[in-house]
Protein backbone atom coordinates (compact mmCIF):
# COMPACT_ATOMS: atom_id res chain seq x y z
CA UNK A 1 0.00 0.00 0.00
CA UNK A 2 1.15 3.24 -1.23
CA UNK A 3 2.52 5.57 2.30
CA UNK A 4 1.26 8.61 1.07
CA UNK A 5 -2.27 7.64 0.32
CA UNK A 6 -2.38 5.91 3.19
CA UNK A 7 -1.73 9.44 4.95
CA UNK A 8 -3.82 11.39 2.79
CA UNK A 9 -6.82 9.10 3.46
CA UNK A 10 -6.50 9.59 6.97
CA UNK A 11 -5.36 13.54 7.10
CA UNK A 12 -8.47 13.87 5.10
CA UNK A 13 -10.62 12.00 8.17
CA UNK A 14 -9.11 13.76 10.67
CA UNK A 15 -10.67 16.58 9.21
CA UNK A 16 -14.25 15.76 9.04
CA UNK A 17 -13.73 13.93 12.53
CA UNK A 18 -12.30 17.30 13.89
CA UNK A 19 -14.90 19.04 12.12
CA UNK A 20 -17.84 17.14 13.57
CA UNK A 21 -16.15 17.16 17.19
CA UNK A 22 -16.00 21.11 16.83
CA UNK A 23 -19.56 21.64 15.88
CA UNK A 24 -20.43 19.62 18.55
CA UNK A 25 -18.64 20.92 21.15
CA UNK A 26 -20.24 24.64 20.26
CA UNK A 27 -23.42 23.08 19.87
CA UNK A 28 -23.58 21.78 23.76
CA UNK A 29 -21.67 24.98 24.56
CA UNK A 30 -24.45 27.15 23.13
CA UNK A 31 -26.99 24.99 24.79
CA UNK A 32 -25.50 25.43 28.43
CA UNK A 33 -26.13 28.94 27.97
CA UNK A 34 -29.59 28.43 26.91
CA UNK A 35 -30.40 25.80 29.78
CA UNK A 36 -27.39 25.76 32.51
CA UNK A 37 -26.20 21.98 33.06
CA UNK A 38 -26.06 22.24 36.68
CA UNK A 39 -29.48 23.44 37.25
CA UNK A 40 -31.43 20.23 35.67
CA UNK A 41 -28.39 17.91 36.48
CA UNK A 42 -30.52 15.63 38.40
CA UNK A 43 -32.76 15.46 35.35
CA UNK A 44 -31.11 14.98 32.64
CA UNK A 45 -33.66 13.95 30.61
CA UNK A 46 -35.70 16.65 31.39
CA UNK A 47 -32.91 19.64 30.34
CA UNK A 48 -33.01 17.72 27.06
CA UNK A 49 -36.87 18.21 26.65
CA UNK A 50 -36.58 21.71 27.62
CA UNK A 51 -33.71 22.71 24.95
CA UNK A 52 -35.64 20.86 22.29
CA UNK A 53 -39.00 22.04 22.96
CA UNK A 54 -37.48 25.50 23.03
CA UNK A 55 -36.29 25.02 19.50
CA UNK A 56 -38.96 23.70 18.67
CA UNK A 57 -40.77 26.78 19.58
CA UNK A 58 -38.05 29.04 18.36
CA UNK A 59 -38.15 27.57 14.98
CA UNK A 60 -42.28 27.36 14.56
CA UNK A 61 -42.06 31.03 15.84
CA UNK A 62 -39.87 31.79 13.13
CA UNK A 63 -42.47 30.26 10.46
CA UNK A 64 -45.33 32.25 12.31
CA UNK A 65 -43.53 35.50 11.80
CA UNK A 66 -42.96 34.88 8.24
CA UNK A 67 -46.25 34.18 7.80
CA UNK A 68 -48.06 37.24 9.38
CA UNK A 69 -45.33 38.97 7.03
CA UNK A 70 -46.77 37.24 3.95
CA UNK A 71 -50.39 37.83 5.39
CA UNK A 72 -49.42 41.84 5.38
CA UNK A 73 -48.10 41.73 2.16
CA UNK A 74 -51.43 40.26 0.70
CA UNK A 75 -53.70 42.42 2.41
CA UNK A 76 -51.85 45.41 1.15
CA UNK A 77 -51.49 44.18 -2.63
CA UNK A 78 -55.51 43.27 -2.35
CA UNK A 79 -56.18 46.72 -0.41
CA UNK A 80 -54.41 48.58 -3.09
CA UNK A 81 -57.25 49.56 -5.72
CA UNK A 82 -60.35 49.79 -3.02
CA UNK A 83 -60.72 52.84 -0.35
CA UNK A 84 -62.57 50.95 1.99
CA UNK A 85 -60.56 47.73 2.22
CA UNK A 86 -57.74 50.66 2.54
CA UNK A 87 -59.04 51.88 5.37
CA UNK A 88 -59.50 48.33 6.80
CA UNK A 89 -56.07 47.40 6.39
CA UNK A 90 -55.01 51.03 8.20
CA UNK A 91 -57.60 49.86 10.73
CA UNK A 92 -55.95 46.25 11.32
CA UNK A 93 -52.37 47.77 11.35
CA UNK A 94 -53.31 50.03 14.02
CA UNK A 95 -55.15 47.55 15.89
CA UNK A 96 -51.68 45.09 15.88
CA UNK A 97 -49.86 47.99 16.90
CA UNK A 98 -52.22 48.47 19.91
CA UNK A 99 -52.48 45.16 20.72
CA UNK A 100 -48.74 44.58 21.20
CA UNK A 101 -48.42 42.49 17.87
CA UNK A 102 -45.95 44.49 15.96
CA UNK A 103 -42.59 45.89 16.90
CA UNK A 104 -43.47 49.68 17.72
CA UNK A 105 -41.24 52.76 18.22
CA UNK A 106 -41.72 56.28 18.97
CA UNK A 107 -40.93 59.17 21.65
CA UNK A 108 -40.66 58.80 25.18
CA UNK A 109 -38.83 57.97 28.45
CA UNK A 110 -36.79 55.19 29.72
CA UNK A 111 -36.61 54.42 33.33
CA UNK A 112 -34.08 52.45 34.49
CA UNK A 113 -34.29 50.53 38.36
CA UNK A 114 -31.27 48.47 39.87
CA UNK A 115 -30.84 47.13 43.51
CA UNK A 116 -29.05 49.55 45.77
CA UNK A 117 -26.02 47.02 46.39
CA UNK A 118 -23.94 49.14 48.29
CA UNK A 119 -25.45 48.87 51.48
CA UNK A 120 -25.10 45.91 53.58
CA UNK A 121 -27.37 43.95 55.36
CA UNK A 122 -25.78 44.99 59.22
CA UNK A 123 -25.82 48.39 57.97
CA UNK A 124 -29.91 49.08 56.95
CA UNK A 125 -33.12 48.58 59.49
CA UNK A 126 -34.93 47.32 56.03
CA UNK A 127 -33.05 45.21 53.10
CA UNK A 128 -35.63 44.90 51.61
CA UNK A 129 -36.51 49.14 50.62
CA UNK A 130 -33.50 49.24 49.03
CA UNK A 131 -34.52 46.12 46.24
CA UNK A 132 -36.98 46.74 42.94
CA UNK A 133 -39.76 44.89 43.89
CA UNK A 134 -42.63 43.31 41.55
CA UNK A 135 -45.07 46.04 43.07
CA UNK A 136 -42.68 48.81 42.08
CA UNK A 137 -43.46 47.90 38.74
CA UNK A 138 -46.78 47.48 39.09
CA UNK A 139 -47.32 50.90 40.29
CA UNK A 140 -44.62 52.60 37.47
CA UNK A 141 -46.76 50.69 34.71
CA UNK A 142 -49.95 52.34 35.75
CA UNK A 143 -48.63 55.53 36.68
CA UNK A 144 -46.90 55.06 32.76
CA UNK A 145 -50.71 54.19 31.03
CA UNK A 146 -52.10 56.90 33.51
CA UNK A 147 -49.76 59.42 32.13
CA UNK A 148 -50.76 58.50 28.36
CA UNK A 149 -47.95 56.19 28.23
CA UNK A 150 -49.19 53.99 24.30
CA UNK A 151 -46.66 50.91 25.22
CA UNK A 152 -44.63 50.03 27.45
CA UNK A 153 -41.85 47.15 27.73
CA UNK A 154 -40.10 46.05 31.06
CA UNK A 155 -36.59 44.12 29.85
CA UNK A 156 -38.19 43.88 26.21
CA UNK A 157 -41.11 42.34 27.75
CA UNK A 158 -44.30 44.22 25.96
CA UNK A 159 -47.01 44.45 28.37
CA UNK A 160 -50.15 43.93 27.20
CA UNK A 161 -53.50 43.57 28.47
CA UNK A 162 -53.26 40.08 29.19
CA UNK A 163 -49.26 40.21 31.15
CA UNK A 164 -49.51 39.33 34.54
CA UNK A 165 -46.46 40.99 36.71
CA UNK A 166 -45.50 38.17 39.28
CA UNK A 167 -43.06 38.14 42.39
CA UNK A 168 -41.18 34.71 41.96
CA UNK A 169 -38.59 35.16 44.78
CA UNK A 170 -35.54 36.80 43.56
CA UNK A 171 -36.62 37.66 39.82
CA UNK A 172 -40.05 39.06 38.94
CA UNK A 173 -42.04 37.01 36.26
CA UNK A 174 -43.34 39.47 33.21
CA UNK A 175 -45.18 37.58 30.80
CA UNK A 176 -44.42 34.37 31.96
CA UNK A 177 -41.05 34.94 31.39
CA UNK A 178 -38.05 36.25 33.90
CA UNK A 179 -36.85 39.69 34.76
CA UNK A 180 -34.07 40.73 37.02
CA UNK A 181 -32.53 43.83 37.80
CA UNK A 182 -31.37 45.62 36.25
CA UNK A 183 -34.71 47.28 34.99
CA UNK A 184 -35.19 49.14 32.32
CA UNK A 185 -38.52 50.39 31.33
CA UNK A 186 -39.45 51.94 28.25
CA UNK A 187 -42.73 54.03 27.54
CA UNK A 188 -43.63 55.24 24.24
CA UNK A 189 -46.07 58.56 25.00
CA UNK A 190 -45.39 62.56 25.28
CA UNK A 191 -42.23 63.05 26.49
CA UNK A 192 -42.62 65.96 28.47
CA UNK A 193 -46.05 64.53 30.27
CA UNK A 194 -44.37 61.43 31.07
CA UNK A 195 -41.12 62.41 32.51
CA UNK A 196 -42.38 65.20 34.40
CA UNK A 197 -45.86 63.22 35.99
CA UNK A 198 -43.48 60.26 36.74
CA UNK A 199 -40.69 62.41 38.79
CA UNK A 200 -43.09 65.18 40.15
CA UNK A 201 -42.27 65.50 43.66
CA UNK A 202 -43.85 62.67 46.05
CA UNK A 203 -44.25 60.47 43.17
CA UNK A 204 -43.71 57.01 43.43
CA UNK A 205 -40.23 57.10 41.92
CA UNK A 206 -39.27 59.74 44.17
CA UNK A 207 -40.24 57.65 47.06
CA UNK A 208 -38.34 54.54 45.25
CA UNK A 209 -35.37 57.11 45.55
CA UNK A 210 -35.35 58.19 48.62
CA UNK A 211 -35.76 54.28 50.29
CA UNK A 212 -32.31 53.58 48.67
CA UNK A 213 -33.19 52.46 44.99
CA UNK A 214 -31.10 53.16 41.92
CA UNK A 215 -33.90 54.90 39.63
CA UNK A 216 -32.79 56.95 36.24
CA UNK A 217 -34.84 58.83 33.96
CA UNK A 218 -34.17 60.07 30.63
CA UNK A 219 -36.46 61.36 27.59
CA UNK A 220 -35.51 59.71 24.40
CA UNK A 221 -36.51 60.49 21.09
CA UNK A 222 -35.89 57.18 19.56
CA UNK A 223 -37.30 54.23 21.32
CA UNK A 224 -37.92 50.89 19.91
CA UNK A 225 -40.23 48.35 21.88
CA UNK A 226 -40.69 45.08 20.75
CA UNK A 227 -43.63 43.29 20.16
CA UNK A 228 -45.22 40.53 22.06
CA UNK A 229 -44.10 37.51 22.23
CA UNK A 230 -46.80 35.64 23.92
CA UNK A 231 -49.90 34.15 22.28
CA UNK A 232 -53.51 35.72 22.45
CA UNK A 233 -55.77 32.98 23.50
CA UNK A 234 -59.68 32.81 22.99
CA UNK A 235 -61.03 29.88 23.90
CA UNK A 236 -63.51 30.90 26.49
CA UNK A 237 -64.30 34.12 25.02
CA UNK A 238 -67.56 33.99 23.25
CA UNK B 1 3.96 10.62 7.30
CA UNK B 2 1.04 8.85 8.62
CA UNK B 3 1.25 11.14 12.03
CA UNK B 4 1.75 14.45 10.45
CA UNK B 5 -0.91 13.62 8.09
CA UNK B 6 -2.99 13.31 10.94
CA UNK B 7 -1.35 16.38 13.01
CA UNK B 8 -2.07 18.79 9.61
CA UNK B 9 -5.41 17.30 9.19
CA UNK B 10 -6.83 17.80 13.13
CA UNK B 11 -5.81 20.95 12.93
CA UNK B 12 -7.21 22.58 9.67
CA UNK B 13 -10.42 20.74 10.75
CA UNK B 14 -10.09 22.53 14.23
CA UNK B 15 -9.84 26.00 11.85
CA UNK B 16 -12.85 25.03 9.82
CA UNK B 17 -15.13 23.82 12.99
CA UNK B 18 -14.64 27.00 14.60
CA UNK B 19 -15.79 29.14 11.52
CA UNK B 20 -18.90 26.44 11.39
CA UNK B 21 -22.30 27.15 12.19
CA UNK B 22 -23.79 25.36 15.22
CA UNK B 23 -25.99 22.76 14.50
CA UNK B 24 -29.77 22.35 16.10
CA UNK B 25 -29.44 20.82 19.15
CA UNK B 26 -32.19 18.54 18.22
CA UNK B 27 -29.40 16.09 16.03
CA UNK B 28 -26.67 16.98 18.05
CA UNK B 29 -27.06 13.60 20.05
CA UNK B 30 -27.07 12.21 16.63
CA UNK B 31 -23.54 13.45 15.79
CA UNK B 32 -22.18 13.00 19.04
CA UNK B 33 -22.65 9.35 18.17
CA UNK B 34 -21.42 9.40 14.40
CA UNK B 35 -18.37 11.05 16.02
CA UNK B 36 -18.05 8.17 18.34
CA UNK B 37 -18.12 5.52 15.01
CA UNK B 38 -15.70 8.02 13.31
CA UNK B 39 -12.99 7.59 16.31
CA UNK B 40 -13.57 4.13 16.55
CA UNK B 41 -12.93 3.81 12.41
CA UNK B 42 -9.40 6.13 12.74
CA UNK B 43 -7.85 4.46 15.59
CA UNK B 44 -8.77 1.32 14.13
CA UNK B 45 -7.16 2.53 10.95
CA UNK B 46 -3.98 3.68 13.01
CA UNK B 47 -3.71 0.38 14.29
CA UNK B 48 -4.06 -1.31 11.37
CA UNK B 49 -1.94 0.78 9.43
CA UNK B 50 0.91 -0.25 12.20
CA UNK B 51 0.35 -3.95 11.43
CA UNK B 52 0.62 -3.35 7.88
CA UNK B 53 -2.56 -4.21 7.54
CA UNK B 54 -4.33 -1.30 6.52
CA UNK B 55 -7.10 -1.16 3.23
CA UNK B 56 -8.52 1.78 2.29
CA UNK B 57 -12.06 0.48 1.30
CA UNK B 58 -12.02 -1.29 4.50
CA UNK B 59 -11.29 1.93 6.28
CA UNK B 60 -13.32 4.29 4.28
CA UNK B 61 -16.72 2.49 4.04
CA UNK B 62 -16.10 2.06 8.14
CA UNK B 63 -15.50 5.48 8.70
CA UNK B 64 -18.41 6.58 6.61
CA UNK B 65 -20.64 3.17 7.51
CA UNK B 66 -20.71 2.74 10.78
CA UNK B 67 -21.03 6.96 11.52
CA UNK B 68 -24.27 6.61 9.12
CA UNK B 69 -25.61 3.32 10.88
CA UNK B 70 -25.25 4.30 13.94
CA UNK B 71 -27.26 7.52 13.57
CA UNK B 72 -29.80 5.37 11.71
CA UNK B 73 -29.85 2.94 15.01
CA UNK B 74 -29.90 5.79 17.37
CA UNK B 75 -32.68 7.09 15.53
CA UNK B 76 -34.41 3.80 15.33
CA UNK B 77 -33.69 3.68 19.11
CA UNK B 78 -35.41 6.98 19.79
CA UNK B 79 -38.93 5.84 17.59
CA UNK B 80 -38.60 2.56 19.54
CA UNK B 81 -38.19 4.19 23.10
CA UNK B 82 -35.44 1.69 23.77
CA UNK B 83 -31.82 3.45 24.06
CA UNK B 84 -30.14 1.89 21.03
CA UNK B 85 -27.15 4.53 21.37
CA UNK B 86 -25.76 3.17 24.65
CA UNK B 87 -24.92 -0.66 22.77
CA UNK B 88 -23.15 1.59 19.77
CA UNK B 89 -21.17 3.40 22.45
CA UNK B 90 -19.86 0.48 24.21
CA UNK B 91 -19.16 -1.45 21.24
CA UNK B 92 -17.46 1.47 19.80
CA UNK B 93 -15.45 2.55 23.15
CA UNK B 94 -14.83 -0.80 23.75
CA UNK B 95 -12.76 -1.55 20.20
CA UNK B 96 -11.34 1.92 20.34
CA UNK B 97 -9.73 0.87 24.07
CA UNK B 98 -8.79 -2.63 22.26
CA UNK B 99 -7.17 -0.51 18.91
CA UNK B 100 -5.35 1.76 21.32
CA UNK B 101 -4.05 -1.28 23.53
CA UNK B 102 -2.45 -2.30 19.92
CA UNK B 103 -1.20 1.09 19.02
CA UNK B 104 0.38 1.33 22.86
CA UNK B 105 1.73 -2.39 22.54
CA UNK B 106 3.36 -1.61 18.99
CA UNK B 107 5.46 1.49 20.39
CA UNK B 108 6.05 -0.32 23.87
CA UNK B 109 7.75 -3.12 21.26
CA UNK B 110 10.08 -0.54 19.72
CA UNK B 111 10.81 1.17 22.54
CA UNK B 112 11.83 -2.25 24.58
CA UNK B 113 13.44 -3.48 21.44
CA UNK B 114 15.66 -0.61 20.84
CA UNK B 115 16.48 -0.67 24.81
CA UNK B 116 17.34 -4.14 24.13
CA UNK B 117 19.99 -3.37 21.78
CA UNK B 118 22.22 -1.03 23.39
Amino acid sequence: MDKNKVALILGIVCIILTIAICVQVKTVEDAEKEVGKNTLSANGGLRDEVLKIREKYNNEYKELEKAELDLEQLRAQAAANNTVDLQKQEQITKINKLLGNTEVSGKGIIITLDDNREVSADEVLNVSSYLVHYNDLIEIVNELFNTGAEAVSINNQRIVSTTGIMCDGNIVRINGEMVGVPITIKAIGLPNVLYYQLIRTGGYLERMKSDGVKVFVEQSDNITIPKFEGVYTHDYIK
Amino acid sequence: MVLIAIIIGCVVGALIGMNAPVISYTYSGYLAIAIVAALDSVFGGIASTLKGKFDMMVFVSGFFGNAILSILLTFLGEKLNVDIYLAAIVVFVGRMFTNLAIIRRHYLDKWMNRHQEK
